[in-house]
């Protein structure tokens, strides 16, 4: 092993070779311990507090990469003879090594109180620090051999991890349904890598396969990039590849949730990045379009599904599908603008991607734990049966009040200036002239779903946030059990809270940092990094400063509040029942999590088709009924329409190939003596 | 914008100045000319116009009475709403062709902190636990999942005609060309705006700001449980956001005689101007208000999918027609 080519000499640049060492060391030792702790059947505490320590040197180093002392690269020289396995770290690497580094960190701390609650084995012990340590190889892999080897060892690790320890029958069928699909990612991927692998002359290293990319024949250019865009577009969990997210992501231990929602899906969004955009180049407008339109169905549709879900995890499972979308908004927006030269206004859309990315990891981790405390606190997480959580737990309500407005897209939070952003890249786009008035209007009919998104998006997180923490328990059981979050749980979410306001008031410096990395990806910007900021002056021009808000808006409230708080007498406030026409409240009158979504899902009752069941029990004789269940579900098309049948089909190819195994030892002498004979037929 | 380029800190101070008196101090005077007007036209005689601000008065004057089951986020609510709602005002440019806060937020941060408020009222509503809180919040979050998407595509199409989401270069622009501005894809957008904002502001046919009957309520639910102060400030906010739609429409689609500079002949004819063409708008809120039935909840989509059908035919009016 050659550690350390570093391009620019400096105490930060020499660091950063240190850091990666020692971050992957104490994975490695954590991946012992864990296993060790993990055989005697206890909590893996002492691996994740190792790994805590691996994520703090994973975050150091992925700052390093991002304020670019200069690249980080290692060669483990050549494996099979024919491939080597290199990393390189550049700024890309360290905006995903970055939150990689703080979303595992929070997951970690939260981990070492909140495991007592999770079955364990050696195998789930190892799994935890192996599939943070293969996102770190992931993230700075510099050749397609090394790039899959990782990516291998993230989807297995992570399977593990959501099949678990004693694995239930839905977590067997979840984990099933997560390696299908990863595969036919990871063989999507292999196509396209053996193209350019064999175009760029046999060299794997991504470096070269910009020229073949260029090389290629139009044709297979495209093939490339349709290819690249079902791989990682599977692995982001866009649609229609989504199916496996919304499962396997509920199933795994919350903080696993955390980083597989916040952090793995980003995957996709680095190897799209990485090679569709860096590698292939500038392509033709549909290209753009294709990431805009998937774009545009994962982001409604997807919280859509989160709406009418009432099992809290699930719901932020389907969110993760809504935010990729809009990561994919902004990539679409970044690739079509790149194509017709308006280079600072696609720095603007990659900007958008970079940050939603960045955002969406601390929300959504913030938001998982706060879902794996409720749970842990009141051994539930269905809406319809929560309620009331802020009395037992103010701190975890707090917190995970800040992530759901974040996620909502509200200022000053930092989910709204990744979404102006976003916003301003699609009107950009349908604004310049220069582009074919369709693909215009169709950034423009984007800007539709997005505002769509958002608004949709505020309505899931009241719902998830108001059914949880709010108003009167729905179960007598959570009303008798639940209790406060545990000290990990709320340092691991108040790290993400902080840094979802943090990244909101200072979104501009922020965007600033991402414009000259979006910059040099894209390359051919030539504008000062400050053109494009939030806050700035390119066309077209909007601006928007998160801080500003804030004080205006808090400037307002605490006065409005003070003067309402003034004035002796009445100041006293009388604590009575609520008013229910007359009679005592109690938590049946409640609206559930299934009734509050009941108008949207009316509203758009043609895409949900939502289905309903009414069975009415009567005791015999009686025309008195005596039990009355009420059931509803929605259709997720994509499953029902799409995946069902190709499942079918594969399942019968396979029953049918199976025959040519009948298990008889002459039928297999002949198959052999057959395959002789054909062998020496075609080679003689 | 040059124009106020030399004299910045003053222009926001003498524009925000204007705004809270102008815009904060006549707010409920709107409302009260609407009840009346809609009171006329139902051969009622109705109450004063100045009854709004009697009604905040007696809200300041009495004590609160808050439900057992409520949490902090009862208390914190209501300030926060009035906040979030006031820094979505100044961002509104409405004597002059500059926001007060000019440079703080354009359109969409506008937008978004519309939809701040909505979150904290929302789940404020949710808090007491009872039946009307949960459905006025429910059915709020819905109606505005369809209000959202026209309402921003209804502005995208002046944003993109004035090359900027900055409200101040929108209007400006717009007042620019004059006479001209009124083409089809104008005129389009404009009427998806009003459609939008009869909705946003909670009029009929989309609610009804009058009505405390439970099948029909959506923002009287959401309060219901409010009282006191607490309810002042919510009823305060819910002047001031009917009256920033009515002027973000007049800033967008009709920015005709704003002031191009602090002179204070340009201010006052500007201030005069904005009056009639608020007190006209709120005019046809009331006459809307007067004559239109109340839509069943579940035809909603119809009325508020025309909005954005309007706004989307708008944008390709836009795009595809020259001129």
């Amino acid at each position: 092993m050659t550690a350390g080519g570093i391009s620019d000499p400096g105490l930060g640049a020499a660091l950063g070779p240190w850091l990666w060492t020692g971050a992957l060391l104490v994975l490695a030792v954590a991946v012992v311990i864990g296993a060790v702790e993990g055989m005697s059947g206890r909590a893996p505490r002492a691996s994740m507090r190792l790994s805590a320590l691996g994520t703090l040197l994973i975050a150091a180093f992925g700052t390093l990469c991002l304020s670019g002392p200069g690249e980080v690269t290692a060669s483990l020289g050549t494996a099979l003879g024919f491939a080597t396995i290199d990393v390189r770290y550049d700024a890309l690497s360290g905006v995903f090594v970055l939150i990689l580094g703080i979303v595992g960190l929070a997951a970690s701390v939260a981990a070492i109180d909140g495991l007592s609650h999770e079955p364990s084995s050696a195998l789930t012990g190892m799994a935890y620090p192996v599939f943070i340590l293969s996102m770190v190889l992931v993230f700075g892999s510099a050749s397609g051999f090394a790039f899959l080897l990782a990516w291998e060892l993230m989807a297995l690790s992570s399977a593990v991890l959501v099949i678990g320890a004693r694995p239930s029958v839905e977590h067997l069928r979840s984990g099933y349904l997560y390696i299908a699909f990863t595969h036919l990612a990871t063989a999507a991927l292999v196509i396209a890598f053996a193209i350019l692998w064999t175009q760029g002359a046999g060299d794997p290293r991504f470096s070269s396969w910009a020229a073949a990319a260029a090389a290629l024949p139009p044709g297979a250019r495209d093939l490339v990039f349709g290819l690249l865009v079902v791989g990682f577009g599977t692995k982001a969990g866009a649609m229609p590849f989504h199916v496996w997210l919304p499962r396997a992501h509920p199933v795994a231990p919350s903080h696993v949730s955390a980083l597989m929602s916040g952090v793995m899906i980003k995957t996709g969004i680095y190897g799209l990045i990485r090679l569709g955009l860096e590698v292939m180049g500038p392509g033709p407008d549909w290209w753009g379009v294709l990431l805009i339109v998937i774009g545009s169905a994962s982001a409604v549709m997807g919280i859509l599904y989160a709406l009418m879900e009432h099992d809290l995890k699930r719901l932020l499972a389907f969110s993760s599908i809504e935010n990729i979308g809009i990561i994919l908004l902004g990539l679409g927006a970044a690739v079509v603008l790149r194509a017709h030269g308006l280079a600072s206004l696609a720095a603007v859309g990659l900007v958008a991607a970079l940050f939603h990315s960045v955002n969406h990891a601390l929300f959504k981790g913030l938001l998982f734990l706060g879902a794996g405390a409720v749970q842990h606190a009141s051994g539930d997480r269905n809406l319809n049966r929560l309620g009331g959580l802020i009395r037992v737990m103010p701190r975890a309500a707090l917190l995970f009040g800040v992530g759901a407005a974040a996620i909502s897209g509200l200022p000053p939070l930092n989910g709204f200036a990744s979404e102006w952003l976003t916003f301003e890249s699609l009107i950009g786009l349908g604004g310049s002239t220069s582009i074919p008035p369709l693909v215009r209007s169709i950034g423009l009919l984007a800007v539709g779903a997005l505002a769509l998104t958002a608004a949709l998006s505020l309505a899931a997180f009241v719902k998830a946030t108001g059914m949880t923490f709010l108003a009167l328990p729905r179960s007598a059981r959570v009303a008798a059990t639940a209790h406060d979050a545990a000290r990990g749980e709320l340092a691991g979410m108040g790290l993400l809270a902080v840094l979802c306001v943090g990244m909101g008031l200072a979104a501009g410096a922020a965007s600033g940092g991402l414009t000259t990395l979006a910059g040099s990806l894209l390359g051919g910007v030539t504008e000062p990094p400050t053109a494009v900021t939030i806050g700035a002056a390119t066309r077209p021009a909007g601006s928007v400063a998160p801080l500003l808000l804030a004080v205006a808006l808090l400037g307002v409230a605490g006065a409005a509040g003070l003067a309402s708080a003034a004035g002796g007498r009445r100041r006293i406030v009388r604590r009575v029942a609520t008013w229910t026409c007359g009679i005592l409240p109690d938590a049946v009158m409640e609206y559930t999590a299934t009734s509050y979504a009941k108008p949207i899902r009316l509203f758009f009752r043609r895409v949900l088709l939502p289905e309903r069941t009414v069975v009415t029990e009567y005791h015999p004789g009686s025309p008195v009924p005596h039990s009355m269940r009420y059931q509803g579900t929605v259709t997720h098309v994509f499953e029902s329409h799409l995946f069902r049948p190709l499942h079918r089909v594969a399942i019968r190819g396979a029953q049918l190939v199976r025959r040519l195994q009948g298990g008889s030892l002459q039928l297999y002498l002949a198959y052999a003596l057959g395959a002789l004979v054909l062998l020496l037929v075609v080679a003689r | 914008m040059s124009a106020f380029a030399g004299a910045e800190p003053v222009a926001s101070v003498v524009l925000v100045g204007l705004q809270v008196a102008l815009l904060g101090g006549l707010a409920p005077l709107l409302s009260g000319t609407i009840r009346k007007t809609k009171a006329r036209l139902q051969s009622r005689r109705g109450a004063s116009v100045w009854q709004p601000y009697r009604d905040l008065r007696t809200c300041w004057a009495k004590s609160t009475v808050e439900s057992s089951t409520a949490s902090p986020v009862q208390r914190f609510a209501p300030p926060l709403v009035l906040g979030a709602v006031s820094a979505a005002v100044l961002l509104v440019p409405t004597v002059a062709m500059r926001a007060p806060l000019a440079g703080w937020g354009d359109l969409l941060a506008l937008v978004g902190l519309l939809a701040t408020a909505r979150f904290i009222l929302a789940l404020a509503a949710l808090d007491a636990g009872g039946a009307f809180g949960g459905m006025g919040s429910s059915r709020d979050v819905a109606i505005a999942a369809l209000i959202e998407p026209g309402l921003v595509l209804a502005l995208v199409g002046a944003a993109v005609a004035a090359g900027s989401t900055d409200l101040g270069a929108m209007a400006s622009s717009g007042a620019a060309r004059g006479v001209d501005l009124l083409t089809p894809a104008h005129l389009l957008a404009a009427a998806a705006f009003v459609l939008i904002a009869v909705a946003e502001s909670g009029h009929l046919p989309v609610d009804n700001p009058d009505t405390h009957l439970e099948l029909t309520m959506v923002h009287e639910g959401m309060i219901l449980e409010a009282s006191g102060r607490r309810l002042g400030l919510l009823l305060l906010a819910a002047h001031l956001r009917q009256v920033l739609l009515l002027a973000l429409f007049v800033a967008a689609f009709a920015p005709w005689g704003m002031a191009a500079d602090l002179s204070a002949a340009g201010l006052a004819i500007g201030a005069a101007l904005l009056l009639v063409k608020l007190l006209l708008a709120a005019q046809g809120l009331a006459v809307l208000d007067a004559m239109v039935p109340k839509l069943r909840i579940l035809r909603l989509p119809d009325y508020l999918g025309l909005a954005s059908a309007l706004a989307v035919a708008g944008l390709a009016a836009r795009i595809w027609l020259p001129g």
